[in-house]
């Protein structure tokens, strides 16, 4: 068996390299948070709400105190300030009496150990009013429906609205001789990041609050732990241990706030880790949108205009929602050059599960809009899909819909031939 | 109730209760964190170890089912002085991203390996089916066990 | 909870006499039924160290397979792959490695899921089920075994199957949502022989169409004599929508099922052997 593995083949640039982590990772020495442990911890678990929209009337939490092992039962009335949240602070900690989706954390048991906690958990009893639930962002955001977060977002659920306009609508439907118009939906989508959601917590010989965790975030963690539990800056300390894929879905707030609590509280080190299940409740997922476009071409195949309304679903939370829906508003028009353009893009807030960072942060979605209504103006004008492209990419002096100039790097007709003689002979269907 | 048990080749005497999942025991009793829990429900293999030759998601035996059975774990295979052929391809192909599913990657691989040294691509193929990456595509991974297998030459 | 490791039969059948006492084979379906509390038990009999449950063997024209045989077993018996081809196959798309190392024939019966990947293979292969108890042993076909619920009194052990060797051909294929790990969305089976180019013998099961495996007797009255060319296949698998359609009724899936097991017969037929060289093309 040889032990030996090369470093470093050739130069810095072009070189062969071996990644620094692989090592632990390979030997299974790599610590994530459900690894890492300290003298005394005890364990913490959740209680969440089943129900997507709800009134909480009142807890009833004796069962759960008395039970076998627990340390302490923590309630909203136990968070200095309860709310946290990339953009906005709408997310609470625990849940003091409106639940917005199902998954939201209404109570945190501590106890001894994991087992004690999970049993403590279902001796909690919470009393819901169960509302009707807003699952449907069109229906959220008409007029008149009731808002889900009036302190924050106001009287509406539209978290956002970008307008993207560019040249005149009117005159690129005048010079269009082809329309095609079409409604296209993306569902709903989890990373499934292998690793669970853990986190160790617990406060340092100096007083100072200590969080292990796998993050994408550490110093915005860092930030809204300590805002929520009214400690300064310098009081806490983050640190990001091995991270078992992330992919967006870690960029918010999951255990980080309420493993932390637990230790403040109760001065020991604190354990928390998701299954599997706990995890699909507590993390962001990627947009559903639904987009309307309406696109223009001439006989000649030249793109005249595009008219598209593109609606995210945001969920109970705004996370990033603003950010990805600009960016889907932005990315709205593809590749392409098209001299008229009207986008408006919402974000909507529902009663389904928070959406936020996903890999291609809301450029990903409108993909199948766009690239779905060249094939079909293809079809219409008899070109085949290449063609009816490369009459319409952005070259180097193209302008985009939002006005900039591309100066450089426009890689569009390059990789499109690149790529022809693997299409075969792909013509229009 | 008892079980005896040897791990990573050393005889081990422990105390579990009838409920506990051989995961839970290497994890929390001997810690042996290498082995790592995705799902829970033998959907993912990073719990994966191999017992008497043969791998197993550790989630789905009890301690008790192990007990009279040679298990071995991530932390049974090499050192960074002494790394096993298998860890050694991971680390050259850069087969290894979040390393979450590395441990049980490299034991099915290694457990594979171990009763064909020169198995083909589809052979490789099925032998990692039970081991869900999130990061990398699998490319990588499956070079590097035909690497590990002499079969891909520097 | 408590555990038990017993290793003769008669052991077992003591310790599976006392209230709340489950049988335990491989496990990779019980153990997740424990932790979630869908099942409970006072103890566990595992049955892991009873030798003759564990054994594959020829006697005279049959196949004995004991209930503790592992898929993985299975996969690498010689005579399975040969003699039981559809189940040989059925034991490939099940689960993973790590999965069909510890889980077992007997276990697959037992739990009785749905989608139960061998119970198709099982049934168009004509298996009898051995079931032991205090009062002795008794020999069911499986197929009469599934019409009751439960499958067997409490107490009673599955001590394994036996398959009839009768020299015929046998198929199997499964839709699933991907290749490895995935939960049969469909399933089916076949068994047939060839005589003077017509088909005799046909046999016909499916999976995941209903709440448990089943024989069509309608499919096989169908096929039965039909001439083993191309439009052999083709009247399999416009007959085998109607079963379907009858199977799933009003059901969510029915419509996609109604199409897909089209395809699932034609690729179990393609998968046996003497089908292969082009006669079902």
């Amino acid at each position: 068996m040889n032990g030996t593995v090369g470093g470093t083949v050739g130069g810095t640039v072009g070189g062969r390299v071996l990644r620094e982590d692989a090592w632990g990772k390979v030997l299974g020495q790599a610590a994530f948070p459900a690894d890492v442990r300290r003298e005394g911890q005890i364990y913490a678990v959740a209680v969440r709400s089943p129900h997507a929209h709800a009134r909480i009337r009142g807890l009833k939490l004796d069962e759960a105190r008395k039970a076998e092992g627990v340390v302490a039962v923590l309630t909203s009335a136990d968070v200095p300030h309860n709310g946290h949240g990339v953009l906005y602070r709408d997310q609470p900690v625990l849940v003091q009496d409106h639940v917005r989706m199902a998954g939201d954390p209404v109570v945190l048991v501590g106890a001894e150990t994991l087992a004690e906690a999970r049993t403590a958990a279902g001796l909690v009893e919470v009393d819901y009013e169960v509302l009707p639930g807003l699952f449907d962002p069109e229906e959220a955001m008409k007029e008149g429906v009731p808002a889900l977060h009036p302190e924050i977002h106001g009287s509406t659920n539209i978290v956002y609205h970008l307008p993207v306009c560019k040249g005149n609508v009117a005159k690129g439907w005048a010079e269009a001789e082809v329309t095609v118009e079409r409604d296209y939906q993306t569902q709903m989508l989890d990373h499934a990041f292998l690793q669970p959601e853990a986190v160790l917590a617990y406060v340092d010989e100096r007083g100072h609050l200590v969080v292990e965790v796998a993050t994408q975030y550490a110093h915005y963690d860092r930030g809204e732990i300590a805002h929520a539990l009214g400690l300064k800056f310098n009081q806490v300390r983050v640190k990001t241990v091995s991270v078992g894929g992330a992919f967006g879905g870690r960029e918010d707030i999951s255990l980080q706030i309420m493993a932390a609590l637990m230790a403040w509280r109760t001065l020991r080190p604190v354990k928390m880790e998701n299954t599997r299940e706990e995890s699909f409740h507590s993390h962001s997922k990627r947009h559903p949108m639904r987009m309307h476009y309406k696109t223009g071409a001439t006989r000649a195949g030249k793109l005249t205009v595009l008219e598209a309304r593109i609606v995210g679903d945001a969920g109970a939370y705004a996370s990033w929602s603003p950010n990805i829906l600009r960016k889907a508003a932005i990315h709205a028009t593809g590749p392409y050059e098209i001299p008229n353009v009207r986008v408006d893009a919402y974000a909507v807030l529902t009663n389904n599960p928070y959406t936020g960072a996903m890999r291609g942060f809301g450029a990903a979605q409108p993909v199948l809009a766009y690239e779905s209504q060249m094939d079909l103006l293809a079809r219409e004008l008899g070109l085949s899909p290449m063609e009816l492209r490369l009459r319409n990419i952005c070259r180097v002096g193209s302008e985009t819909a939002t006005g900039q100039v591309l100066t450089g790097s426009v890689g569009m007709e390059e990789c499109l031939k690149a790529v022809k003689s693997y299409l075969g002979e792909v013509s229009a269907r | 109730m008892k079980i005896e048990l040897t791990v990573n080749g050393v005889a081990r005497i422990l105390e579990v209760e009838p409920e506990e999942r051989l995961l839970d025991v290497l994890r929390e009793r001997l810690h042996l964190t290498g082995t790592k829990e995705g799902c829970g429900e033998g959907e993912c293999g990073a719990c994966t170890v191999i017992m008497d030759g043969k791998t197993v998601n550790s989630c789905m035996v009890l301690a008790a089912q192990a007990d009279g059975h040679a298990v071995t774990t991530i932390e049974g295979l090499g050192n960074r002085g002494s790394l096993h052929p298998v860890q050694k391809a991971f680390l050259e192909e850069g087969a290894v991203q979040c390393g979450f599913c590395t441990p049980g990657m490299v034991l099915s691989a290694k457990a594979l390996l171990d009763r064909s040294p020169h198995p083909g691509k589809e052979q490789i193929a099925v032998a990692m089916s039970g081991n869900l990456c999130r990061c990398t595509g699998y490319d990588k991974i499956l070079r590097a066990v035909e690497r590990a297998a002499g079969e891909v030459k520097e | 909870m408590y555990y038990v490791r017993p290793e003769t039969v008669a052991e077992v059948l003591e310790a599976g006499e006392k209230p709340g006492m489950l049988y335990l084979a491989g496990g990779t379906d019980l153990i997740l039924k424990l932790r979630r509390q869908e099942v409970q038990a006072r103890g566990l009999v595992d049955l892991q160290a009873v030798a003759e449950l564990r054994r594959i063997r020829v006697e005279g024209d049959r196949l004995e397979i004991g209930a503790m045989v592992s898929f993985a077993d299975l996969l690498n018996n010689d005579q399975v792959a040969t003699e039981a081809r559809a189940l040989w196959l059925a034991c490939r798309s099940m689960g993973a490695p790590q999965i069909r190392n510890q889980a077992t024939l007997g276990g697959n019966l037992a739990n009785c899921s749905p989608a139960a990947d061998s119970l198709p293979a099982l049934l168009v292969l004509q298996a009898q089920v051995r079931l032991l108890s205090h009062s002795g042993e008794t020999l069911v076909p499986l197929a009469e075994l599934l019409e009751r619920t439960p499958l067997w009194p409490s107490g009673t052990l599955l001590a394994g199957f036996r398959l009839p060797l009768t020299g015929g051909a046998s198929g199997f294929a499964k839709l699933g949502r991907r290749q490895a790990l995935a939960i049969a969305r469909l399933s089916a089976a076949v068994a047939l022989r060839e005589e003077n180019g017509r088909a005799s013998g046909v046999r016909l099961a499916f999976g995941a169409a209903g709440k448990r495996a089943f024989l069509s007797a309608d499919l096989a009255e169908k096929l039965n004599g039909l001439v083993l060319d191309g439009g052999f296949t083709e009247v399999a698998c416009r007959e085998a929508r109607k079963v379907i359609s009858r199977a799933l009724g009003e059901r969510a899936s029915a419509p996609y099922k109604r199409e897909a097991v089209a395809g699932v017969v034609r690729e179990a037929l393609a998968s046996v052997e003497f089908m292969k060289s082009g006669e079902g093309a």
